[in-house]
């Protein structure tokens, strides 16, 4: 118990300390998180969004990240083909009247 | 009895059916063919049909249902007699590709020039590690902890993995369309 007390306080001591002098080097670290919306201090969070507007170097570059996943969302996608769902749902109806 | 079955399937179809979607394209991932993804995702509603009993309701029946695929997958469908070798580690794929288009298409414009089957090559070629946690996170849109329970790691693997998979994907997608003169 101790232990997990001691850690999470000193991982929120790294937290604050992040969010006070955040980098681009720390934004690029932290930046799939952010777009993800993975972070849960918001500190942190408006840290890093402050920098992205401000910063001429960070920003085109999450912007990049921001048109590939959206590409990736887009594109990476394979709907069942309606030859599996007729052949589950057949199957399924088998299974039933087993049993 | 029948009343009682009747129950049984109509709620295991309004509840698990509906995610058809997302365990066909995991499965493809996975194994790489239709043929087999097929199989891989009966096999995976069989299984989840007959635990249905044991789903405890309310829960994520998303990542309940992925996680059996996955199992079914290495347990039954992973052919090769060894896991595929532990993955290399590469620094310089992890590098961002945006130094290298930020003069060029710093929107990424190239990207919506290359053909699905190119898509669908370059996720293939990820390590599978990484192309599973892509697949999940940026094509279901699942988040990092719901990755991280299916696949059975921490979260901060699941963020490392995504981080690495997702910059090996774009500069595979990048290397493509220089070759086909989509990048100026
Ligand atoms: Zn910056």
């Amino acid at each position: 118990m101790m232990t997990g007390w001691w850690l999470r306080r000193k991982r929120n001591r790294i937290k604050e300390a992040e969010a006070g002098r955040l980098d681009c080097a720390g934004i690029m670290e932290r930046l799939y998180e952010y777009i993800d919306e993975e972070l849960d201090d918001p500190r942190l969070v408006s840290a890093i969004r402050d920098h992205l507007e401000k910063c001429k170097v960070c920003f085109p570059q999450y912007e990049f990240e921001k048109a590939f996943l959206r590409f990736l969302a887009q594109r990476g996608a394979n709907g069942a083909p309606p030859r599996l769902r007729r052949r589950i749902f057949q199957r399924l109806l088998e299974e039933e009247s087993q049993s | 009895m029948a009343q009682k079955k009747a129950a049984h399937s109509e709620g295991f179809e309004r509840e698990a059916l509906v995610h058809l979607d997302t365990l066909y394209n995991v499965a493809l991932r996975l194994t790489g063919n239709a043929a087999d993804a097929e199989d891989l995702v009966q096999e995976t509603v069989l299984k989840a049909y007959r635990a249905w009993d044991m789903y405890e309701r309310g829960t994520n029946c998303r990542a309940w249902l992925v996680t059996i695929l996955r199992n079914t997958f290495i347990n039954q469908f992973r052919k090769q007699s060894k896991k595929p070798a532990s993955v290399q580690f590469d620094s310089v794929e992890d590098v961002s590709i945006f130094e290298s288009v930020q003069d060029r298409d710093p929107a990424g414009s190239f990207f919506r020039h290359i053909v699905d089957e190119e898509v669908t090559r370059a996720i293939q070629e990820l390590p599978e590690d990484f192309r599973v946690a892509v697949v999940l996170s940026d094509v279901e849109g699942l988040s990092y902890g719901e990755i991280a329970e299916i696949l059975g790691v921490p979260v901060g693997t699941v963020k490392s993995r995504l981080f690495r998979g997702r910059r090996r994907l774009q500069r595979r997608l990048y290397e493509y369309a220089l070759e086909m003169g989509y990048i100026g």
